[in-house]
């Protein structure tokens, strides 16, 4: 208590720097959201011009970027992709960062594995391309099934650090205790490992969410001609070489902004309960 | 390869005994046209059921699905290098035997003639709608300040000084997106550069250095009646900026007008020939096939493709296109055509025209990029070098193969 | 109990490996296959033995790429790593407000790289030099995104942009491992300010560190969206990153096979830089 005015200050101080930080988002934020509501005819090359509000607040450009996006089947589409791979990466990703996690620094096995894994994340994807589109056809995977392994796949060695990286601070008494009680390992991983990795597990889903969500290159060349769109994929339908239409392009972009802040502040308070629960001791 | 993949096209026939024909074009500008015109073919066919897909990045799709050996029946590609490359890997069908080749332009069938690395027996591709290169200009403008058409290179400088005079930005250029400087290049090369320049050199009878010389000289002329920093802008920029009269002129295709008229619905936008040539009687339209149609190989049921392909084909759908995005039609035969392709109108009427230098060159070989750097370093040796050692390193399977083919014919 | 775990630990490793082995080693291994060859992405191909790889390395325009690349990886890394600990901090730090400003920072990594790279294409080449001239700094008059000299600069301002948000989020997730006790052992210790990051709280956060540093180089070495998005490899060739070659030579162009080989050695090169990284900082956790 004695402290408060010397934190008080420098949280003040801490204020106005992330007031000043936020202007470099406030300011093409702004910018995305005018040039959402404006039409094309609207649009100039002055500042004064692109900075000013459009000429009416309408809902058009939403309505014709939802139409042409054919946006709530695109959504569910997105949802099911990104939803289905968050939650295998949460499972099976956690699960293995732990068995590597605990093993690594003492057998050469678990220490060649992890680094085996991690360093599948220098893979440069233009390489994977072409092979897993074929590979991925003959395992009758060119559907958003496929998307959903590969993405497993793909996040796999950064989740799998994230996870071993959180373990070096939850101590093995904790383990040792229940295994003192009978219990086995597979249960003790659930009962009481997994639990404290909570703030983690929603770091490694907002993370793995972020990436999920805006990717077009999975899905193009996976689903590729099955007809079925991801809204990324979709929103590709504003662009082409000899005309883009901003306007309607940014009005879709906000839309599917909406859903992963939604996931990312609901994340970001589980981030934080891992301390009030006083889980990590 | 069964129920999962989803095989929409060849060898499946699941709409009740109906024979699948799947199109995918490149061109996603047109995907409403194509809507419509895949509705209409299939509610006046029985037996054929059309699927026409305009996806965006038609060709990485394009190449995974063949990796995969998932061909569609038809493609809608553009006659440039990958329809060249398409001609050589074997994956289209010949169609010399369509009668509706009949109606197609001589002059389309010989360019895509020309587009096949070696000459190959039979024609792979039905020219369905070509596009124009010049220069777009603002008729409004030029009305009113009387100025007139330039016909000669000689003419075409002293009307951008006159423009400049009178305190107005003669060209805008969106030299950042490097694509863009390719526009003012092959419109000024079909008159100052061989067309088939390209092949010579991969015969060897001559080197770009020579061929390109005056060419890349002249380009650098135009710079100066451009903004002052021409690769600060993007092609957006340039749209814009063209739409809002910030510049009388704009050397881009066609196909940029869509984009212009979105900005400003008002403008009235014409063209005219690029004149990089001194004599008025030289000067020849740039024009390449912008769009046309391949069987592939693997399609089984031909005559239900040429039967898709003389629907596309009918008159009034190639009007309906045309209108739809300013194109040039293939097809011979009365269609009204734009009017910001007025100024051009007699070259395609009397089949003047050239196709573009750079459907021959490898895309890898970024020779868009090529020309932004000589464009800012302004060292005219130093590309035409570049360009010779590039184009040697780039085409090395082509030329090899080009000479086995000259060595044996 | 002993075998018990070690079972587990085998049943839970040997099916996941396999998946990834599955899904990323052999495709690359027939990735690698293909970089032997001149295939084009379609249709038949030669095989040309190590061809590729001897034209890999006389090729300028490859070399100028891993120069562009490696120095934009760097410097981004640096300015990222030391901006996202200062916000990780801040935004741990008991101020008013946290949850929006929590979000507000989280928003860059979301917008699509359409809008990002509209942004702050018009950023750079109007208001920028627009600034510049009302407060008669020459230097900035013209767009930075036109300068060969000076672009590169643009992408690592809008890369750090774009991955503050991951980065904070993984260092705000370090800082709850450290437990409030050590703070008030400290605080009594008179460790306060810098002595108290650089003696407390950094030595128990450095797996995260190390994480963000390997995410980082990998990220940036990989660069590819924002150089779409901003000025697709130009002006004259000076921000062509590796993997945009990769994809734009080897996938919409026909050098697939010539490509796959780049992509083999910049593979290399990046398992080679990112271990001697972690090989570092893992001395560094031990020494701490």
């Amino acid at each position: 208590m004695k402290h408060t005015s010397s934190i008080g200050k420098s949280n003040r101080a801490v204020m106005v720097l992330l007031i000043l930080g936020l202007s470099t988002i406030v300011f093409p934020l702004y910018m995305t959201i005018v040039i959402a509501f404006k039409q094309p005819s609207e649009m100039t090359n002055s500042i004064s011009g692109i900075l000013s509000l459009p000429r009416t607040w309408s809902l058009d450009n939403f309505r014709e970027a939802m139409r042409v996006t054919d946006f709530w089947h695109s959504l569910r589409n997105s949802l099911l992709i990104s939803v289905s791979t968050i939650v295998l990466s949460v499972l099976l990703h956690s699960l293995m960062g732990y068995a590597l996690g605990r093993n690594k620094a003492k057998s050469k096995f678990y220490s060649f594995v992890y680094l085996f894994i991690v360093s599948g994340m220098f893979v440069p994807f233009a390489i994977l391309m072409m092979p897993l589109a074929k590979q991925t056809a003959e395992l009758h995977l060119a559907n958003w099934a496929g998307v959903i392994i590969l993405y497993v796949v793909f996040y796999m060695p950064m989740n799998i650090m994230l996870y071993s990286g959180y373990l070096v601070n939850i101590p093995m008494a904790l383990e040792e205790a229940a295994r003192v009680d009978g219990a086995s390992t597979w249960k003790t991983y659930w009962s009481i490992i997994f639990p404290i990795m909570g703030p983690m597990h929603a770091t490694v889903a907002v993370i793995t969410a972020l990436a999920v969500w805006n990717d077009v290159m999975t899905p193009l060349i996976i689903m590729a001609g099955s007809g079925e769109n991801t809204l990324p994929l979709a929103q590709l339908n504003f662009q082409s070489q000899f005309g883009t239409n901003y306007n309607l392009a940014f009005a879709s972009y906000l839309l599917s902004l909406i859903p992963i802040l939604i996931f990312y502040m609901i994340c970001q308070k589980q981030i934080l309960n891992g301390v009030t629960n006083g889980a990590v001791k | 390869m069964a129920v999962m993949i989803p095989l929409a096209g060849c060898a499946s026939s699941e709409n009740s005994g109906k024979t699948e024909i799947e199109i995918v074009q490149y061109k996603p500008e047109a995907a409403n046209y194509f809507k419509t015109v895949e509705e209409q073919f299939n509610a006046t066919h029985d037996d054929i059921h059309l699927t026409i897909n305009s996806p965006n990045d038609a060709t990485t799709i394009l190449k995974t699905r063949f990796i995969r050996e998932d061909y569609p029946d038809i493609i809608g590609i553009g006659g440039d290098i990958n329809y060249s490359y398409f001609v050589d890997a074997e994956i289209l069908t010949d169609v010399s035997d369509y009668a509706g080749l009949q109606d197609i332009n001589q002059g389309y069938l010989d360019i895509a003639e020309a587009l096949e690395l070696v000459p190959v027996d039979g024609t792979y591709i039905v020219p369905y709608v070509a596009n124009a290169a010049g220069v777009l200009y603002n008729r409004q403008m030029f009305a009113e300040h009387g100025w007139e058409i330039p016909e000669t290179w000689e003419d075409l400088l002293s009307l951008c000084d006159e423009i400049q005079a009178e305190g107005i930005l003669p060209f805008y250029f969106g030299f950042k997106d490097t694509w863009t400087c390719l526009a003012p290049w092959n419109a000024m090369a079909v008159e100052l550069a061989p067309p088939d320049t390209t092949k010579q050199v991969n015969r060897g009878e001559t080197t770009f250095t020579e061929q390109y010389r005056e060419l890349a000289d002249k380009y650098l002329q135009l710079l100066p009646y451009g903004p002052a920093d021409p690769f600060a802008y993007g092609y957006n920029d340039a749209c814009t900026a063209f739409a809002r009269g910030e510049s009388a002129m704009y050397p881009i295709g066609s196909y940029a007008t869509p984009q212009i008229l979105s900005v400003n619905p008002e403008l009235d936008i014409d063209s005219f020939v690029m004149p990089a040539c001194d004599d008025r009687e030289d000067r020849t339209l740039n024009s390449g096939i912008d769009l046309g149609f391949c069987v592939m190989a693997d399609c089984p049921d031909k005559e239900a493709a040429y039967e898709v392909l003389d629907f596309l084909l009918a008159d009034e759908n190639i009007q309906r296109y045309i209108d739809d995005q300013n194109a040039v039609p293939c097809k011979s035969g009365e269609f009204k055509l734009a009017s910001m392709l007025d100024g051009m109108q007699e070259f395609i009427r009397t089949g003047n025209m050239t196709d573009y230098q750079d459907h021959y060159y490898p895309s890898e070989m970024s020779v868009d990029a090529l020309l932004q750097t000589y464009l800012i370093e302004k060292d005219l040796d130093d590309f035409l070098a570049t360009f010779d050692k590039n184009w040697q390193r780039y085409n090395r399977d082509i030329i090899r193969m080009v000479q086995e083919y000259a060595q044996n014919h | 109990m002993k075998n018990d775990r070690q079972r587990t630990f085998l049943l839970i490793t040997i099916p996941i490996l396999a998946l990834f082995v599955c899904f990323n080693t052999i495709p690359l291994i027939r990735g690698v296959i293909y970089s032997f060859t001149n295939f084009r992405g379609f249709g038949k191909y030669d095989w040309v033995g190590f061809r590729n790889y001897i034209d890999l390395f006389s090729d300028a325009r490859v070399g100028r790429s891993y120069w562009f690349t490696i120095r934009l990886a760097l410097v981004t890394t640096v300015v990222v790593n030391v901006i996202s600990l200062l916000l990780a901090m801040a935004l741990n730090s008991k101020i008013r407000a946290k949850g929006f400003f929590r979000g507000a920072y989280f928003l860059p990594n979301i917008l699509g790289s359409l809008v990002v790279g509209y942004i702050f294409n018009y950023f750079f080449t109007y208001i920028i030099p627009a600034l510049a001239d009302m407060t008669g700094i020459k230097a900035l008059s013209s767009s930075i995104l036109s300068s060969p000299g000076k672009a590169w600069i643009g992408v690592m301002i809008v890369c750090a942009w774009q991955a503050i948000a991951m980065n904070t989020i993984i260092y705000i997730s370090g800082l709850q491992t450290v437990p409030e006790d050590v703070y008030e052992a400290g605080g009594l210790d008179g460790a306060t300010g810098w002595k108290q990051f650089r003696y407390l709280t950094f030595p128990l956060i450095i797996p995260f560190f190390s994480i963000n540093m390997v995410l980082c180089v990998k990220n940036f070495l990989m660069v590819f969206d924002q150089i779409m998005a901003l000025t697709k490899g130009g002006p004259a060739q000076s921000t062509e990153s590796i993997s945009f070659l990769i994809y734009n030579n080897g996938m919409a162009g026909g050098q697939f096979g010539f490509q796959s080989a780049n992509a083999v050695v910049f593979f290399i090169v990046i398992v080679v830089i990112s271990v001697a990284q972690m090989k570092f900082s893992s001395s560094k956790e031990e020494q701490l």
